[in-house]
């Protein structure tokens, strides 16, 4: 079995390049794409610190979290189908009406 | 259904007890919830069946029924002491994935009350809109999750409540879709709702590899020996705090707050700024006395997590107020304010000390000041509701001399300004006289000494508006104040009400926040 330490590993390089591509990437379906992969960072330490334990919550709840990452997918694509019809754009460093 | 054993499990005794009749089954202690849900759906199939409907009045009628039935059971819960340690402790659900007591009902009690007023306020708000059966169902299944949330007592389901409340939220910060501003703050409350519930759910995720298990009684356990996964824990534990932090507009994850609340449709905003607040307090406050050992001897992974929200508090009521003091603005001053008062909220969760006398009063006082901030605050972005419904404008100059043409809603607005403010009279200054006192009590006199400063400058800020609304002379803009929404008008009103009438009802509401926070730490 391969040690638990190395999933870790794992999970956090998904994780930190999801995190880049949200911070660095201006496509919002890109976005989604990154958020994903932090989703599924995630899944990675439930699943494998679930056969760790013998302990089944761990994947039961990566199910749970698939289900939210495909609900979450919905609504950003609607927000960015509003987007796209109100500035014509993709890109979610265009609208600026409101100063941060 | 339950875990319980059969001789302990004696909920819901106080009431049925005195007339005798049997007590009620476990399940319904569930019942705020059920009755949110209920009228969630009720409302798309009213919606599916008459979708041609030219006026939404019953659906506000649906929607505000369901959130006052709502309301009423959490309070007859509360008032029948359900859940308390008196009457059989805290009822548990579903494998102990969901715990109602006396925190649960308090701020379900909070969100419902929010809920209803907002959906009354709603009818006139959305008078035109083809599509407004979505817009209450998504309001009412966003107040079951918030309701969930703040009795949830696994990791599992605190993040499943969390984003039945989060996915909603985006829809109806855009749902006017043809409004830039409105998709624009949609935009970005998604943008940043999605980085922080993913970054949330990988802190539970290394808060699961540490401990073995999401129940919160599990984790507490497992934290207190650690071994060599106390750095994972730790890690796992900030990250959690940045979710925290995103749901109730805190520092460090603050910074879409301002143009969410200014973007979204008024009466949404009055929404997220008070009741999603409210549950995010609810559950943070869970976890962390629950799980983290927050006011136990031995801290979590060694680390003082109060001193790191002792920092967090006063940075954000610092940040807050004074941004909200250069605001040109009402709606955006507003917005800035409501992370100010997040501010004074975490102060519940700063000023605890490792086995406090007064750590009950002090998360106490903070759920009280979260009760009566419900009304305030709502009432505050209602009455902007009603200023966009006319078209009047939204700086502080456009509000000149509204009292000459709403007196009636002025005076409610300048009710809602001088609570906020934390003038004696109103319910806004008892939250925080206790708030402060706490922390003092509990040994934190500076950080009651930073609110109290605060305070202080946040009256600069309330007080223009009452400036504006009462002194200045009023403009031509004022032409456009053309109608009388009833609904709108009347939940301002019954708004200001609660305000002030929290002046001789203080006792009990502090009492039972007290009594609920003490169950906490015992």
């Amino acid at each position: 079995m391969v040690a638990p330490e190395y999933y870790l590993l794992l999970a956090a390089a998904v994780f930190c390049i999801g995190l880049f591509g949200v911070l660095t990437r201006r496509e919002a379906l890109y976005f989604l794409m990154s958020v994903e992969l932090m989703l599924n960072a995630a899944n990675i330490n439930f699943v494998a610190f679930s056969a760790y334990y013998g302990d089944l919550t761990g994947q039961v709840f990566s199910l749970f979290v698939i289900a939210l990452a495909a609900a979450e997918v919905a609504i950003g694509i609607g927000i960015i189908l509003v987007l796209y019809r109100n500035f014509g754009v993709t890109d979610v460093t265009v609208p600026r009406g409101m100063r941060w | 259904m339950s875990v319980q054993q059969p001789s302990t499990v004696e909920p819901l005794a106080a009431l049925p007890a005195q007339t005798g009749a049997a007590p009620l089954p476990e399940w319904t202690a569930l019942g705020p919830v059920l009755a949110l849900v209920a009228a969630g759906l009720l409302l798309l199939l009213w919606d599916t069946v008459f979708p041609n409907r030219r006026t939404n009045t019953e659906l506000s009628v649906i929607a505000a029924v369901g959130s006052l039935a709502a309301l009423a059971l959490s309070g007859w819960y509360l008032a029948a002491g359900t859940g308390r340690p008196a009457t059989g402790g805290a009822i548990t659900l579903f494998a102990e994935a969901i715990t109602i007591d006396g925190l649960a009902l308090f701020f379900t009690a909070i969100v419902a009350s929010v809920t209803t007023l907002v959906v009354v306020a709603s009818r006139d708000y959305l008078t035109d809109h083809e599509t407004p059966g979505e817009f209450y169902s998504l309001v009412v299944l966003a107040a079951a999750g918030m309701a969930l949330l703040a009795s949830a007592s696994s990791l599992a389901t605190i993040f499943v409540a969390l984003e039945m409340v989060s996915l909603p939220s985006y829809a109806l910060v855009a749902y006017l879709k043809e409004n830039r501003g409105s998709v624009e703050a949609g935009l970005k409350y998604f943008l940043v709702g999605a980085v922080s519930s993913a970054i949330f759910v990988f802190g539970i995720s290394l808060v699961y590899a540490a401990t073995g298990s999401l129940l919160l009684s599990d984790v507490a356990a497992a934290f207190g020996d650690l071994g060599d996964l106390a750095g994972v824990a730790g890690v796992g534990v900030v990250m959690m705090i940045a979710g925290f932090a995103f749901k109730t507009a805190s520092v460090p994850v603050h910074f879409w707050a301002p143009e969410v609340y200014e973007g979204a449709p008024a009466p949404v905003s009055a929404f997220l700024s008070s009741a999603s607040k409210a549950a995010g307090f609810a559950v943070a406050f869970r976890v962390f006395t629950e799980a983290f050992h927050l006011g136990g001897e031995v801290t979590a992974v060694g680390i003082d997590w109060a001193l790191v929200f002792a920092v967090l508090a006063v940075v954000t009521m610092t940040l807050g107020n004074f941004a909200a003091a250069v605001q040109t603005e009402v709606k955006r001053m507003l917005a800035y304010s409501s992370i100010g008062h997040a501010g004074y909220a975490l102060i519940g969760l700063a000023a605890i000390s490792a086995g406090g006398s007064h750590n009950g009063a002090v998360m106490g006082a903070s759920m009280a000041h979260l009760f009566v901030y419900g009304f305030m605050n709502t009432g505050a972005f209602l009455f902007i509701a009603m200023v966009e419904r006319w078209g009047v404008g939204r700086t502080f100059e456009d509000y000149a001399g509204l009292g000459t043409v709403a007196p009636m809603a002025s005076v409610a607005m300048t009710v809602f300004m001088f609570s906020l403010a934390g003038l004696p009279p109103f319910g806004g200054f008892f939250s925080k006289y206790f708030l402060f006192a706490g922390a003092v009590f509990n040994g934190f006199w500076w950080l009651a000494a930073v609110g109290a400063l605060n305070s202080v400058l946040s009256l600069y800020y309330y007080s223009r508006v009452v400036k504006a609304i009462w002194i200045e002379d009023p403009t031509d803009a004022l032409a456009a104040v053309d109608s009388r929404p009833t609904a709108l008008y009347g939940a301002v009103i019954v708004a200001a009400v609660a305000t002030v009438v929290v002046l001789p009802g203080f006792g009990p509401v502090i009492e039972t926040a007290e009594a609920a926070a003490t169950a906490l730490f015992g």
